[in-house]
């Protein structure tokens, strides 16, 4: 279970996140949606330890684990899996070992023994086929040269290789086309498990429809104002978030 | 020749380079016909006349060449090494047609017989010589050669030493038309058993029109305390295609000075790939001569250098004709004491309209003390030409650590990986599979003997 209390988090002296109070229960689907610059990306960022913000105030705590004060990779091992908006292009590492090194590192923290490559290539054989990737894919430098949707398929890809008990899904639907975005999401439900908690940031609906959450909530200037079930993702496709600043505007 | 003067003084100084001329002058004129009998004469007056060079020179402005002024380094002598010591080494079961050398000696029982198409060559420069005594002597010295080239700081002394030793060493030849399925490997092994000794390595490889190969050329030292003065020659002829790999892991005790030269005609494709681990003091110079229009020249390098190596590169691309593409990526990582030099040269003459260059130079410095020096030098004479160079040192790349991190991967781990995909990019260019692995494998272990580089894990 993942519980966010009262986070505050700046960038230099810009306060971006202003008080984020979120708890996402194993099983459920929770869609963060707000307008740009509302702090959605910031807020993926702070929960998978990205350098550069600064947590004033708050905590963040996996099944009850502090996450504030592990450095990412002991993060990855508690069990969070951040999907990038730009995964990274890594020349001169393959796909194939920089899975295993994370695969392997993943499991020795968490007291497993480690695979060897023939017991790897097999608990990644199923994967391949799950998200329909192109095996070549997997002796190619990690994301060097792969187009867009490649990119984001070889992210969920990874999720489902590492098993995370928190997914966060970082604006996955950008740049993806029709079908990509049915393979993106196809996978994503596939890992959709009751002991699995998943994060969907995104500032378009349309990615919900084919992951469809249990909860959205809706971010403006770093809080969350409003939260709903997926009917309030529709209610925004359809007025924009205009409606929801003048809700806002009406109470106060 | 720029700075005689600041030249360690081999006319008046006993120094064992001179005196072991003297000494073997006689046993060198029975190799080979008469004529290489003068060229080693003048390149031997050449030697002495300029002396070795000091870092008052211009080309040799960052590499210090002490270890070389003690001059106590012997003619090459005889040693064995057994094909099992060879398949034990860095170089492993490498399936090529090899050809080996024991400090500068061919050696026959550690080379492989095959079965070649008609007319191609490939063996000792003296078995060579008994089938194709006009092309060698056609060919033999005139490609390492600046004389009439650009550049007023050209230096060929280390040339010239070689020439003036010229024995055996490796030839190839692929007549028109030929595509050679398997590739070369040319080893020069070094075992320094019984005290100092210098080598000689000389390769002269000639492609025939339309002709294609690959072929690797690796140094390596088993033993010893010693100095490889190599020089390599290629000819390119219309449409000729190489991929040409030089791996050089010499002992950490000595010191290795190669130059490869390459002319290349008309609508041919070179890439040499300058691969770096090895030697106390590791310099090459890699100098491409397009003699033709419509040529692709594809220079690559990767160096590692700890403890206090010294690796300096020097590359010059003489775009002479029009039409002509070179590219160009040398990359360097060095961790405590090291230090890299890179200088790249890119002459552009009068005549060579729609030349299109790009150099880059890149270096990781894995601790403050250790130290790169770059220089791209473009000399420009034409005006419709296109020529880019850059140059980076630095960190690696935080968005690429927190990508690795996010993904379980700790961070030294991380960095480790970074640190050997930098250099592992360049080996990607060699396409000779096991020869990829092999220096895969020599890049992986080099870097563990870092004390800066934390180990790579994950295997």
């Amino acid at each position: 279970m993942l519980e966010i209390k009262n986070l505050h988090a700046r960038v230099e002296d810009k306060e971006i996140l202003r008080g984020i109070n979120l708890t996402v229960n194993p099983g459920e689907v929770h869609a963060i949606m707000g307008p740009n610059g509302s702090g959605k990306s910031t807020l993926a960022s702070v929960i998978s330890g990205k350098s550069g913000y600064e947590v004033t105030e708050g905590s963040v705590e996996l099944n009850g684990v502090d996450l504030l004060e592990l450095a990412p990779e002991e993060r990855a091992a508690a069990g969070v899996f951040l999907a990038f908006q730009y995964p990274v292009e890594i020349p001169g590492v393959t796909n194939t070992y920089f899975l295993r090194a994370a695969l392997n590192n993943v499991r020795k923290h968490r007291g497993e023994a480690e695979l060897s490559m023939t017991e790897f290539m097999k608990h990644i054989k199923s994967k391949v086929q799950m998200m329909d990737m192109d095996s070549s894919l997997l002796s190619r430098s990690v994301n060097e040269g792969f187009s867009g949707g490649e990119k984001k398929r070889n992210e969920i890809f990874q999720m489902a290789v590492l098993e995370p008990s928190l997914a966060i899904l970082d604006e996955t639907d950008s740049g993806l086309d029709i079908d990509a975005l049915k393979v993106v999401s196809n996978g994503v439900n596939a890992l959709r498990s009751p002991d699995r908690s998943v994060v969907v940031v995104t500032h378009y609906q349309r990615l919900l429809n084919y992951i469809v959450p249990d909860y959205v909530h809706v971010l403006m200037e770093g809080r969350i104002v409003k939260s709903g079930g997926k009917e309030l993702a529709l209610a925004l496709e359809d007025k924009g978030y205009a409606f929801v600043e003048e809700e806002l505007a009406a109470k106060a | 020749m720029a700075g005689t003067s600041e030249m360690i003084d081999l006319k008046s100084t006993p120094h064992s380079l001179v005196e072991n001329f003297n000494l073997m002058k006689g046993l060198l004129a029975t190799y080979g016909p008469d004529e290489l009998q003068v060229l080693r004469e003048k390149a031997f007056r050449n030697f002495t006349e300029f002396g070795i060079p000091t870092t008052k020179d211009e080309e040799f402005k960052y590499l210090s060449l002490r270890a070389l002024e003690d001059g106590r380094f012997a003619p090459a002598y005889g040693a064995t090494i057994d094909r099992f010591e060879l398949e034990q080494s860095v170089l492993g079961p490498i399936d090529a047609i090899n050809v080996v050398f024991i400090n500068g000696e061919y050696a026959p029982e550690l080379s492989s017989a095959h079965a070649l198409p008609k007319g191609v060559f490939i063996g000792s420069l003296k078995d060579g010589f008994t089938v194709y005594e006009e092309v060698i002597l056609e060919h033999l010295g005139k490609i390492a050669n600046l004389t009439g080239k650009l550049g007023s700081t050209n230096d060929e002394r280390f040339v010239y030493l070689n020439t003036a030793y010229l024995t055996d060493g490796a030839f190839v030849y692929l007549p028109k038309g030929v595509s050679l399925e398997q590739p070369i490997h040319l080893i020069y092994l070094s075992k320094a058993d019984h005290g100092p000794l210098v080598s000689y390595p000389r390769t002269l490889i000639v492609l025939g029109e339309n002709s294609d190969a690959k072929l690797l050329e690796s140094y390596l030292g088993m033993d010893g305390v010693y100095f490889t003065n190599a020089v390599t020659e290629v000819v390119m002829g219309e449409s000729a295609i190489l991929e040409h790999t030089k791996f050089q892991q010499e002992k950490l005790e000595s010191v290795h000075i190669a130059a490869t030269s390459i002319h290349q005609s008309e609508d041919s494709i070179y890439t040499n790939n300058n691969i770096n681990f090895g030697g106390h003091i590791a310099r090459n110079d890699v100098n491409v001569w397009l003699d033709g229009e419509h040529t692709e020249t594809w220079l690559n390098g990767a160096s590692v250098g700890l403890g206090h190596q010294a690796i300096d590169n020097h590359t010059r691309i003489d775009h002479a004709k029009p039409n002509c593409n070179s590219f160009e990526v040398y990359k360097a990582i060095l961790g405590d004491h090291a230090l890299g030099v890179f200088n790249g040269k890119i002459f552009v003459y009068e005549d060579a309209q729609k030349t299109d260059a790009k150099q880059t130079n890149k270096a990781i410095l894995l601790s403050p003390t250790a130290t790169i020096n770059t220089k791209p030098q473009l000399e420009i004479f034409a005006d419709d030409v296109k020529c880019t160079h850059g140059a980076t040192i630095g960190q690696l790349r935080e968005d690429s650590m927190f990508y690795l991190q996010s993904r379980g991967i700790p961070k030294d781990e991380a960095r480790g990986l970074l640190v050997y995909a930098f250099a592992a990019e360049v080996l990607e260019k060699v396409t000779i599979a096991s020869a990829r692995e092999v220096l895969e494998n020599a890049l992986f272990a080099k870097l563990k003997e870092s004390q800066d580089m934390p180990e790579k894990g994950g295997e």
